[in-house]
This record gives structure tokens, sequence and C-alpha cells, in this order.
């Protein structure tokens, strides 16, 4: 897979920019709002003031109003008596503002005026019959939203592209254990797997992607090392009974031999590829394992009799070799098994065990079921295996000593192909040993 | 009785047809799907000796249109594919026998024998050769009149030996037939070796005439006659 930074940045920079946008926008909004609300608030205000302060003037002394003496152009006040004019502010008659008689319904009101301009009104009436009528020129107010409009909109854009330039950049930041994984992650190959991912910080996520990364690179590279160690191993074993089929072969085309010796040597060959054929049959059924293409069928069958039949097969054996063989069978115990894979794993460590056991020497086989499930164990009097060996004994092509001879040895598969069947049976394969004293495998069957 | 063996692997061919004619068979051999499908129509042969990856028309295909036809010659598949579901589907196809690649030449004999031998055959109760005798009813064995006694794996072997005498038997049959192991990667051999020993003293040993010959490199034949 591969990872494209430049495009997750631009998708988190992009996605953090609309974000902010839109967080700006409600902001200006708001503060727009805001500041209208209080610059109409402050206006109202002062018109309340000017009323009352109008108001009392009039109730006391109609006339008085005329003294009110603007003390500014912004002074805008009218008197009306009925229908009649009963005095307008100078400013008040330049603006334009009609004469307002009724104080209606509304306290405050925004009424323009033919110039366009805008004003602020708020009318009362006095105890005397007087209506009054107050204005304030909307126009600064406005001008002052202008402004703070101007500021918001022209500030939006700008502060959106310093976000996202530093979003773009610490984004970029960001991912870049993310580059330099990919980068490192392309350069490993089959031939470098010892090769790690750089691990940035191991507390963050890409430091923790990268000891994942790592991890699975380690079982690779076993895995790798495992299988250039299995086909060196199995080339060696196949070119061994080739070497001496093309030996044989040729010796005995060389000499001048008569029938039966020409016999024997074709026979000698033969041995040969029969030793051959059991190896591939081996290595077939190993493989195969691996894939788990191997069809077998776990159902209730007999266990008791599935070893005594083996014991049975290699009583001979073992008597021929002058070694005891004792057992301490449990009877008539049925577990769920596959028979024939599970023989396989029995015939293969009895095998061993006689093997390894000199004459006079003893092979004690039990069967018994215990809270645990059924176990059946193969103990001999062998040389027994070095703690060192005990955990790569069931490695394929392993042997003990490099040097063992040939027709003792085997191919180094027998255990191997007996811990898979094992365990594909459910159960498990265990080895206690003493050296000089002899083994026990323990076949451990769930119940 | 008339073979026809359809292999495209020439070498493996023609050591059939040498080794099958030497046995007086009459052999024809085919070395592509297209010519032994030719031979197969244009002449009659007692049993047809398959393999299943053929060129141009697969052996599996032959197969299948031979029993099309009604075509019933027995048929034995001969193949490296050892899956047991590339077996199911060869006999599930018309196959008669299925052996597996590499075999050994007295095992193709031996099943070419019984797949000719098909059909209603008598029930052997006894055997006899030179002066030894058994008995499968009463489950004795005999050699000039004294009894031998034998356990149970013993008389198995030894019948299937003169079931079979005459004829080579090799350590993979018995493996297969009498020990009944299913799978070759098992080390029966050693075993199979010692109760031949085993049987050899108590039929053979105290006697001039030798009956259980060792082939060496193939396996062992019961025999008057030394091989």
């Amino acid at each position: 897979m591969r990872i494209r930074p430049v495009s997750v940045r631009l998708r988190l920079t992009l996605w953090y920019s609309l974000v902010l946008a839109l967080i700006v926008v409600i902001f200006s909004v708001s503060i727009y709002f805001f500041v209208k609300g209080r610059l109409f608030r402050q206006m109202d205000h002062q018109l309340r003031r000017d009323l009352a302060a109008l108001t009392e003037v009039v109730t006391k002394e109609p006339d008085e109003a005329r003294e009110v003496e603007p003390e500014d152009s912004s002074n805008l006040f009218q008197v009306v008596r009925g229908t009649s004019l009963y005095y307008q502010s100078p400013s008040y008659q330049k603006s334009g503002l009609p004469m307002i008689t009724n104080p209606g319904p509304d306290k405050y009101r925004t009424v323009r005026v033919r110039s366009g301009k805008a004003f602020r009104l708020m009318t009362g009436t006095t105890a005397n019959g007087f209506v009054l009528t107050v204005a304030e020129n909307e126009g600064p107010a406005w001008g002052t939203l202008e402004h703070l409009f101007v500021i918001l909109v022209s500030a939006l854009p700008a502060a959106l592209i310093l976000a996202t330039l530093g979003g773009y950049l610490m984004a970029g930041r960001l991912l870049h254990p993310v580059a330099a994984m990919t980068e490192q992650a392309n350069k490993i190959t089959a031939e470098n797997l010892s090769e790690r991912l750089p691990v940035h910080n191991p507390e963050d996520e890409f430091g923790q992607l990268a000891l994942v990364f790592n991890r699975t690179l380690s079982r690779l590279q076993s895995a790798f090392v495992r299988l250039q160690r299995f086909t060196a191993d199995a080339s060696h074993e196949l070119r061994t009974p080739l070497t001496a089929i093309q030996s044989v072969g040729e010796v005995a085309l060389r000499e001048d031999l008569d029938a039966g010796d020409y016999r024997d040597r074709i026979g000698s060959m033969l041995e040969e590829t029969a030793r051959l054929t059991r190896l591939v049959e081996s290595l077939l059924l190993l493989t195969r394992a691996d894939g788990g293409h191997v069809s077998f069928e776990l159902k209730d069958s007999d266990l008791t009799q599935v070893v005594e039949k083996v014991i049975e097969d290699y009583r001979v054996m073992a008597e021929e070799k002058d070694q005891q063989l004792v057992m301490d069978i449990q009877k008539g115990l049925r577990a769920r098994i596959d028979a024939d894979t599970l023989r396989q794993a029995l015939v293969n460590i009895l095998d061993n065990a006689l093997k390894y056991t000199p004459s006079q020497g003893t092979i004690a086989v039990k069967l018994k079921e215990n809270p645990d499930g059924f176990i059946v164990e193969v103990t001999d009097s062998g040389p027994g295996i070095a703690p060192e060996h005990q955990e790569k004994v069931f490695d394929r092509f392993y042997r003990i000593e490099k040097d063992r001879p040939q027709d003792v040895g085997g191919a180094g598969l027998g255990l191997a192909i007996a811990q898979w069947a094992v365990v594909a049976n459910g159960g498990r394969l265990e080895l206690d040993s003493t050296e000089n004293k002899g083994s026990t495998f323990r076949v451990v069957l769930p119940k | 009785m008339k073979i026809l063996i359809i292999e495209d692997e020439k070498k493996v061919a023609l050591a059939l047809k040498k080794g099958l004619t030497a046995e007086q068979y009459d052999v024809g051999a085919a070395f592509s799907g297209e010519d032994g499908f030719y031979l197969l129509n244009s002449q009659k042969f007692d049993l047809v000796i398959l393999d299943l990856m053929l060129p141009k028309r697969d052996g599996l295909e032959i197969l299948i249109t031979m029993r099309q036809k009604q075509d019933k010659t027995p048929v034995l598949i001969l193949t490296a594919k050892d899956r047991i579901e590339d077996r199911v589907i060869g006999l599930d196809s018309g196959a008669d026998d299925y052996l597996i690649k590499p075999f050994a030449f007295p095992e193709l004999l031996a099943r070419i024998r019984a797949l000719l031998r098909r059909g209603p055959g008598s029930q052997v109760t006894r055997f006899k050769l030179a002066d030894l005798e058994m008995d499968l009813v009463g489950r004795t064995v005999a050699r000039q009149a004294g009894p031998i006694p034998m356990t149970g794996k013993e008389f198995e072997l030894l019948e299937y030996l003169l079931r079979n005498q005459g004829q080579v038997v090799t350590r993979e049959m018995l493996a297969k037939d009498v020990w009944r192991e299913t799978q070759r990667a098992t080390p029966l051999d050693n075993v199979i070796d010692v109760h031949i020993t085993r049987l050899r003293k108590k039929i053979d040993e105290p006697f001039t005439v030798k009956l259980l010959h060792t082939i060496r490199g193939v396996g062992f034949i019961m025999s008057e006659k030394a091989p």
C-alpha cells in the first residue's frame, strides 16, 4: 500500500481552513450585530434623556423651549400643541423631518427623510397637552458600522490565508514521519529484510504504526530465514540420495559385471530412489500442512485401539533390537481425533524412541486420562537431549549431531511431522529430557 | 490381453511398455491425449493406463468421454496429483483405480492383474507353495506337515505374499494393504523388514528350499525358485 502524504496533507489543510472560515464568519456576524445593537441602544438612551429634559421644561413653561439653546447642531426637537406647531429647533427645521402630532404606538422610530438621511425619533406627551419629539441623526452610527464591516470583510481572507498556510506547514510537519516511513518501506525488499522503519516518536500514532510494521517485518524476516534454511536443508537432503544413485549407476556402467551384480547395483539405486520418494512425500506433507491443505476429519474414535495398534507394529522391532517395550494403557478411552494423522504422529515418535534407545534399553508407552485431557507418553532410555537442542528437535531437518550416521538419522522430518499431526488433532507435543538418562515425548489431546 | 498406455512422458511410457510386454501383455502406447483418443476409438483394449496431465487433451476429459460413450474398459489413472480431492475426482469420473507417481512397477502389475481379474472371483481359503500350506479358515500354517505358530500380523503378511505368489510385492504395497498405512511419509520400512525377517525364520530357516526371497531395492517374492 502506498501512503500519499501530499493528499492527506492537503485534505487536512482544507478541512482545517473550512472549519476556521466558518468560525470566523460566525464570529464577524456576531460582532457586527453586537456593535449595531450597542450603538442604537446608546442613541435611544440619549433620546430618552433629551425627551425627559424637554418634557420638564415644557411642563413648567412652554416658552422656555425656545430658550433651550442648541448645544450643537444635533440638538433636534419640536414641540406641537394639538395639530399646530408650537416650536421647532433650527436643526430640526433644516433636517426636513415631518411634524409629528401623534405619539404613535412605537417608542422609538427610524424615519428616513427625502435627502436620504435616517433619523431616530422619540415622541412623548406632557401633562399640559404638548406633543414633544426628539430626534438623533443615525448617520454617525451607520458610519461606524460601515467601518467595522470593511475591517471584518477584509480581515477574513487575510486570516484564512494565514491559517491555511500555517495549517499546511503544520500538517506537513506532522506527516513527515509517514513520508520517511514510506520512503524506507519502499527500500525494504527480500534482500534487506533486516532494515526497519524509523520510529520518530514511539508514543504517537505514527510511531505505533511504525512499531507494528517493524514487528511484522521481524516476523517476516525470521520466516524468510527459516525458509531459506529449509530450502538449503531440503536440497542437501535431496542431493544425498541423488548423488548415490548417480555414482552407483556410473560405476556400474564402467565395470564389466555379471547379471547378478548388475541387479544388485540397480537394487541399490532403487533403494536410494525409495529414500528420495519418502523424503519428497514428507516434504509435500509438511508443505501442505503449512497451507492447511491436508484433509482430515476429527471424529469420535477409539484412542486406546489406535495406540495399541502402533505399539503392536513396533513390538517386534523392539524385540529384534533386544529392547524392552513396556506399556501401561488405560482401556476404553475414546477421543475426537483423526485416527490416521494421530497414528502418524505416534509412529514417528515411537520410531524415534526405538532408534535412539540402545539394545537392552527400555521404551515405555503410557496412555491415561487426566483432567487435562488424554496423555500419551513415550519414554525412552536413549542418550537424552541437551537443553539447547530441546526446542529445536521439532524443527525441520534438525539433527542433534550433524555427523550421525544416515541409517540412524533419517532425514530429520519425523518429529516435525509428529508435531504437526498432534497439533492438527487439537493437542500439543511436549518434551522432557535429561541428558544421558532419556527423553519423554508427551502427547496431550483435548477431551 | 491388450493394454493401452496414454502417457506424454516418453521415457515412462516406453519403460512401462517394455515392462508390460515382458509380462506377456499386448501393449500400445500413445504420447498425447489426441493419439490416445484416436487409438481408443479405432481399437479395442482390455485396459487403459491413463496419465491425467496430457498435452492437447486432458486425461480426465478422455475418461469422461469414454464413460459417456458407454465404454466400460477398465481405466487405471497414473498421476503426480496425489491430493485426496484429485483422487476422488478421478474415481468419480469413472476410473477403476488410481496410482500415484512415483510408483513401483510390481505394484502397477498387481493392480493391473486385479483389474483384469475383476468379476466374481472364487473365494480362496487355502494356499499352497511347494510344501508350505496355509489354511485361511483354520488359520493354520504348516510346512512339511509340521505346524508353524504365527502371530496375527505374520499370518496377514504371509497371506498377502501367498496371494501374490510368483509376483513381486513392494514394501509400499505391504504398508498400504497389510499395515493399512495411508501416508507414504510414515516410516514403516523397518517394521516391515523386521516382520519379514521373523516370518522367514519361521517358514524358511529350518528348510533347505527357500520360499521367501528379497529383491533388493524392490521388495519381496514368494516362489520356489530363487529369482
